[in-house]
């Protein structure tokens, strides 16, 4: 992290939080109440962009969680528990409830996690109302009558404060660029060895935790809460919509989404008499419809210059780390060639009524180079999405160093050192080639330093040739590059065995030569173990020490290029018809 | 870059500061304006219960208008009565940012309103920091009364405590005499409260009850409870429900051929009788005001809603939302000036005339002395006072028709 | 409590409880085809619901029009509205990149839900509405079915075959089915995604147009009270799997039984709890359920 743009940004939040604080003291209570609906807003509205934007998993039971801090703290307080204490519980029991249930939660994907998540509302509901004994039903809980607006306010604006540095750091923090991989690509992210579950749950309990401590103090404000006020549907997606509106997985987007839509809606209930939620509605849809990713991404506030910092995304507002010449920061080592590095037992894989491999055994020693070819629909991908385990297996064992990686989780075969490039390229879209590869780093067991991490994933861009697009958002690149970045981040996980999936189509007979160089150095100088599967041969012949050819998933050939080349099944396979002579490339 | 972030983080720090300044700087006891300020449910989840309230409120302040005003005896002038009014959109938020509005900027003397419990509870803190006087409406929950308040008053039609006493009242003059009660009850606060204070009322006149089913607010199929209540047989079955809940519940009875010696529902209302049709004759019920009561304000009620178009049999909650302007307005006489601690005095103090009869609150600002019922049967279609006696338009048909 | 379990309590309990069900698959059936044809996160669904039902009780009771009438009036109207709504409105958000098509889908569908409420209540007041039929009722053996009710259930099978028949042997129910399993592969077979995209969602609309009169047969409505429909609608079609109609079919039936029963032997508060925690328990005991049909 960059300590001194850090603190400059918590420098200007605080002042601004001061500010707004001291609002009691200088304006009537009428501000001080519709700023308290504005921080409140901000503070789910942000939380939710944790979940929401950075991970990208649409949670639409977030208002639930701001209900449930509000009964934890309320059943507390009304039972003799002090304020603090019961402030304090609100975000710890809400944060364990939500753990529990996003364990199960977190198996569904997309909108079927969206739809699950909205069932929780009315259940949440339904609970409250009917645990009369705890709850007091739909009578709701009914708080001494105090006067605490100035304390809960002060509470309100310091918790703003602290979501707001909370967004900061995550956005800055190694812990955020994970998340936002997961976001991209889950099963990417986890094939390079990122963990996902426990930070899923982590980012969840966290998000989960604000709003309940919101919660707790706007029902303290209130002083009364009851199953319709805290669960019900009518207001649970406005937090969402004014994230959303603002501009999602921006730093900026939920507080302007908030103030456009809390300002709207005041204007609209003082000075319209009728249909004020009909236009609060239609400036939503118009937003949605014409404004893709919401206000501070529309084209016309780009242009507005001292405007600027609102609109930036999370890479720009990463200061680059610049280019520093040097080698990679892989380790030197000797391949040990009596080592068994990976081996394939009988492997077999059905979909269906379709047997995509059968009974495939192959065996590779450490340090060598095997290429792996075959006719389109071989079975070559297959087999390599075994290996990495983004398929498991119908029969048979792969095993790697000696560890069958039937027990072993995604990212654990990553640590193990199975590194990939995908066919058609993975890459997480959304961020640049440098935090590409700084993911890969980070996502280590033992991972460097997050500065270092990003000169170190410069270095791995430069390797591939792709120095010149070192921060520049991936979405933009080529095919042909999205490639090369495949082969810098499966690096930059200190892979011992590469899988190298079609990289060469598409580069000009200079670039093969040098990628060959590359490949036969990271056997020469780091020790890995390589298998690639190409199409074409001229490059494969200048480095592989052995092929082996899959045809309609079997194994009808392993040996030495030419050796290869001469067996009369491959010659039928690729040429229709055995030649009976030899062949050369 | 950080100059203009200090300054966009600056400007937005004073985006929400603005709006300031409109202090209640000290009152002029004798203004030629009243200004009252409320909030009603326009728009949102309670808004199907209070449509046309707004217009009437607004019809009633224009007729005292229009009468002269309010008499300020201390000031030895006459004031017009000014009503401010937002729409809460249902949610308590929202009418506390108004109300604070109302009083910080607009300089508002009394509040009257709003409706429904939990709007109330947190209105009345509002009222209560800032030592006005409100007199709020179709707030029934008694623990919105809060032990210390000064300034918190009601007029929910009817109370909790009073709401079928003239019912069971009539109950001992009936033959054959019922002895078996069945509660149906919606799961909100207010049923439940009524049917908590009646069922041990009943069990203490020797009723016995032989069943309670407590039902959700967006329940649709009955079928559950409508034949539990054909397995306990009871002579009375007692439903304490909002009507809009109950249709389908009524509905659902006459197609399951429930039969009784009286079906009594605590609300009673046009909206039922309209939604269900024919399957509504017979249903004793309770209605908070009558517009046959003899003295002029239900006159004067009865001229405005009939001027806004409200039908009080379809908006049986009407009337207490009407109510709490009349009595702020006569308290105001009463006390002489718009001088709050004066008002407030009158408030606690005096005996008020509303459109149900007599009004007295007692030290928590609640009027359980006063709000009762009156009991109604729809007798051919039509709504008949048939308790108490003196008011009665026709008899009371025992055992109900239809429901044998 | 008491309640002793006879047959007659039973049957009763079962056959209401089915007629429940069949209601509420009738309700998923425009949201599956939609969400699951034409990939759309539809919140506004039960709101659209919402509107139509109460349209047609205002045509009911104001002109007096008879059923059938209403019906066709609201189908055609729906479907037109829904024609266009996509067109306008959805239609230019597939060109995005899929985050911002999500986020511009939920953003439009929020907006409408609540402009449609809003409208709805100035327009024909806020209050709650039903239609009432009158109708025979046949009792066997000491249960009892209202002909309204035996309509409906036939009604939604009815509507259930139709859109089967529609799906699988018309040429503008197969180009449906086509787009949403291969929307480029559809469009190199010369079918216009987008128009029948458009159809898809107008046929929702249509069919919703159906389920909101026959709800609002049976039960009462208020402008308000779509969104909780759309929840219990995304239950089921959940439950039934996405795009398939008889899952949706047996889902509601089920959910219907399901909370009749649940009524009956622990209590009316619980009922609404079943549907929620059927689709919670099935979706995380069952995570087969929720392949995406859409492989990466």
């Amino acid at each position: 992290m960059n300590i001194p743009q850090n603190m400059i940004s918590f420098g200007v939040a605080a002042v601004v939080s001061v500010l707004i604080a001291c609002v009691p003291l200088f304006s009537s209570s009428y501000t001080v109440s519709l700023t308290m609906t504005l921080l409140l807003f901000f503070v789910l509205a942000q939380s939710w962009d944790w979940v929401g934007g950075e991970l990208g998993y649409v949670n639409l039971s977030h208002f639930a969680f701001y209900g449930l801090g509000a009964y934890v703290f309320s059943i507390a307080y009304s039972n003799d528990l002090h304020p603090a204490l019961s402030l304090f519980l609100a975000p710890i029991v809400t944060a364990l409830i939500v753990s529990v249930i996003s364990v199960p939660l977190f198996r569904l994907r997309g909108e079927y996690f969206a739809f699950a998540t909205l069932a929780l509302l009315p259940l949440f509901q339904i609970l409250a109302s009917n645990l009369k004994w705890l709850t007091k039903g739909s009578e709701g809980i009914i708080l001494p009558a105090e006067q605490i607006t100035e304390t809960a306010f002060i509470l309100m604006v310091a918790l703003a404060f602290v979501t707001f540095v909370a967004s900061t750091i995550l956005v800055r923090s190694p812990f955020g660029l994970l998340i936002r991989s997961i976001r991209d690509d889950e099963e990417v992210a986890e094939s390079i060895g990122v963990r996902i579950l426990p930070r899923k749950i982590i980012l969840m309990a966290l998000s989960a935790a604000i709003a309940a401590i919101a919660g707790g103090i706007h029902g303290w404000y209130l002083s009364f809460i009851d199953p319709t006020t805290m669960f019900g549907l009518d207001v649970a997606l406005v937090p969402i919509a004014m994230a959303l509106l603002g501009g999602s997985a921006l730093l900026w987007g939920p507080l302007v989404g908030v103030i456009v839509l809390v300002f709207m809606n005041q204007w609209l209930l003082t000075n319209i008499s009728i249909l004020h939620s009909a236009f609060y509605g239609l400036v939503i849809l118009l937003v949605g419809r014409f404004l893709p990713g919401g206000l501070l991404r529309s084209q016309l506030l780009g242009k507005v210059k001292p405007l600027g910092f609102l609109t930036k995304e999370h890479h720009e507002h990463i200061v680059s780390a610049g280019t520093t010449i040097g080698g990679l920061s892989l380790s030197k080592r000797e391949p040990d060639q009596d080592r068994v590095a990976l081996e394939c037992k009988n492997v077999t894989k059905r979909f269906g009524g379709n047997t995509a491999l059968k009974d495939v055994s192959i065996r590779i020693n450490e340090g060598e180079i095997v290429g792996l070819i075959g006719a389109n629909g071989s079975g070559k991908t297959t087999l390599f999405n075994c290996i990495s385990r983004i398929l498991d297996l119908s029969e048979g064992a792969i095993v790697v160093y000696g560890d069958d990686i039937a027990h072993l989780r995604r990212d654990q075969i990553a640590h193990a050192g199975i590194g990939r490039s995908y066919q058609i390229p993975r890459s997480f879209e959304r961020m640049t080639v440098r935090e590409n590869i700084t993911t890969a780093l980070m996502a280590s067991i033992s991972p460097p330093d997050y500065a270092n991490a990003k000169h170190e994933a410069a270095r791995f861009a430069q390797y591939v040739g792709l120095a010149d697009q070192v921060d520049v958002v991936v979405a933009s690149l080529s095919p042909q590059k999205r490639k090369l970045l495949e082969l810098a981040r499966a690096l930059a996980t200190s892979p011992k065995i590469l899988l190298v999936d079609e990289v060469a189509s598409g580069l000009t007979s200079n670039e093969i030569s040098e990628f060959v160089n590359h490949i036969r150095e990271l056997r020469d100088v780091y020790g890995l173990t390589i298998i690639w599967v190409e199409h074409i041969f001229s490059a494969l012949s200048q480095v592989v020490d052995r092929v082996v050819v899959l045809e309609q998933g079997s194994v009808i050939a392993d040996g030495p290029l030419a050796e290869v080349l001469e067996n009369e099944n491959v010659q039928r396979s690729y040429f229709g018809a055995a030649t009976g002579g030899e062949i050369e490339c | 870059m950080n100059f203009s972030k200090t300054l966009a983080s600056l400007a937005v720090a004073s985006a929400s500061l603005c709006g300031a300044a409109g202090y209640a700087v000290g009152q002029d006891n004798c203004p030629e304006v009243i200004k009252l300020g409320t909030t009603v449910s326009d728009s949102g989840a309670f808004s199907p219960l209070s449509a046309g309230w707004h217009e009437m409120i607004v019809a009633y302040a224009q007729k005292i208008n229009d009468a002269g005003g309010v008499a300020l005896s201390d000031c030895g002038s006459n004031a017009s009565v000014e009503l401010v009014v937002y729409d809460d959109q249902s949610n308590p938020a929202t009418a506390v940012t108004l109300f604070e509005k109302m009083i910080s900027e607009e300089g508002v003397d009394f509040l009257v309103g709003p409706d429904w419990s939990s709007l109330g509870l947190a209105v009345s803190s509002v009222a209560e920091r800032h030592d006005i006087p409100v007199v709020m409406a179709n707030v029934a929950a008694p623990n919105v009364y809060r032990e210390g308040q000064t300034n918190v008053f009601g007029t929910p039609y009817p109370i909790v405590p009073l709401w079928s006493k003239r019912y069971f009242e009539m109950l001992e003059t009936v033959e054959p005499k019922p002895t078996s009660i069945f509660f149906v009850v919606q799961d909100n606060p207010i049923t439940n409260a009524i049917s908590g204070f009646w069922t041990k009322q009943a069990e203490e006149s020797s009723y016995s009850v032989v069943g309670t089913e407590t039902f959700p607010s967006d329940l649709k199929d009955f079928t559950s409870i409508i034949l539990k209540i054909r397995q306990a047989k009871p002579d009375i079955i007692y439903i304490s429900s909002f009507d809009t809940a109950s249709v389908p519940l009524v509905q659902q009875m006459r197609q399951l051929r429930v039969k009784a010696m009286d079906v009594h529902h605590v609300m009673l209302s046009g909206a039922l009788a309209n939604q269900v049709g024919e399957d509504v004759e017979g249903l004793s019920g309770e209605i908070g005001w009558i517009n046959s009561i003899d003295n002029e304000e239900s006159a004067l009620a009865a001229e405005v809603m009939a001027e806004v178009g409200l039908d009080p049999f379809l908006s049986v909650f009407a009337i207490a939302r009407y109510t709490p302007a009349v009595v702020m307005l006569q308290a105001i006489e009463m006390a002489g000036s718009v001088d709050r601690d004066k008002v407030r005095q009158m408030l606690r103090s005096a005996t008020f005339e509303g459109p149900g009869g007599e009004i007295r609150f007692d030290h928590l600002g609640y009027p359980s002395e006063t709000n009762g019922a009156f009991t109604i049967q729809i007798q051919d279609g039509n709504p008949e006072v048939v308790w108490p006696p003196e008011l009665q338009t026709k008899p009371v048909a025992w055992p109900a028709p239809s429901w044998q | 409590m008491n309640s002793s379990i006879d047959l007659v309590t039973v049957a009763q309990l079962l056959i209401n409880g089915t007629l429940l069900g069949g209601l509420y698959a009738l309700i998923a059936f425009g949201l599956s085809v939609v969400y699951g044809v034409a990939n759309i996160l539809n919140f506004a669904h039960g709101t659209m619901l919402a509107i139509a039902a109460i349209s047609g009780a205002v045509l009911y009771e104001k002109f007096g029009l008879p059923i059938p009438v209403i019906l066709i009036i609201l189908v055609s109207f729906g479907f037109v509205f829904g024609w266009i709504f996509y067109l306008t409105l959805l239609q230019p958000l597939e060109k995005r990149e899929p985050h911002q098509r999500t986020v511009g889908m939920v953003l439009v569908a929020v907006g409408a839900l609540i402009i449609m409420g809003d409208v709805t209540a100035v327009l024909a007041g806020a209050e709650q509405r039903v239609i009432r039929v009158s109708s025979t009722y046949f009792e066997i053996r000491g249960v009892i079915i209202s002909g309204t009710q035996i309509g409906i259930l036939v009604g939604a099978a009815v509507c259930m075959i139709a859109l089967h028949i529609f799906l699988t042997r018309s040429w503008t129910g197969s180009s449906i089915r086509a787009v949403a399993q291969n929307t480029i592969g559809a469009t190199i077979c010369g079918i216009d995604s987008a128009r029948t995209s458009a159809t898809t969602f107008a046929l929702g609309a249509g069919i919703v147009a159906v389920a909101g009169l026959m709800y609002i047969i049976s039960y009462p409505l208020n402008p308000y009270s779509g969104f909780p429909l759309t929840v219990k609608a995304f239950s089921i079609i959940l439950l039934g799997g996405i795009g398939n109609l008889t899952g949706t079919l047996l889902a509601g039936l089920a959910l219907g039984i399901g909370e009749a029963v649940v009524a009956f032997t622990i209590g009316p508060q619980w009922a609404a709890a079943v549907s929620i925690l059927i689709v919670l328990g099935c979706l995380l005991l069952f995570p087969g359920l929720t392949t995406s049909r859409r492989e990466a």
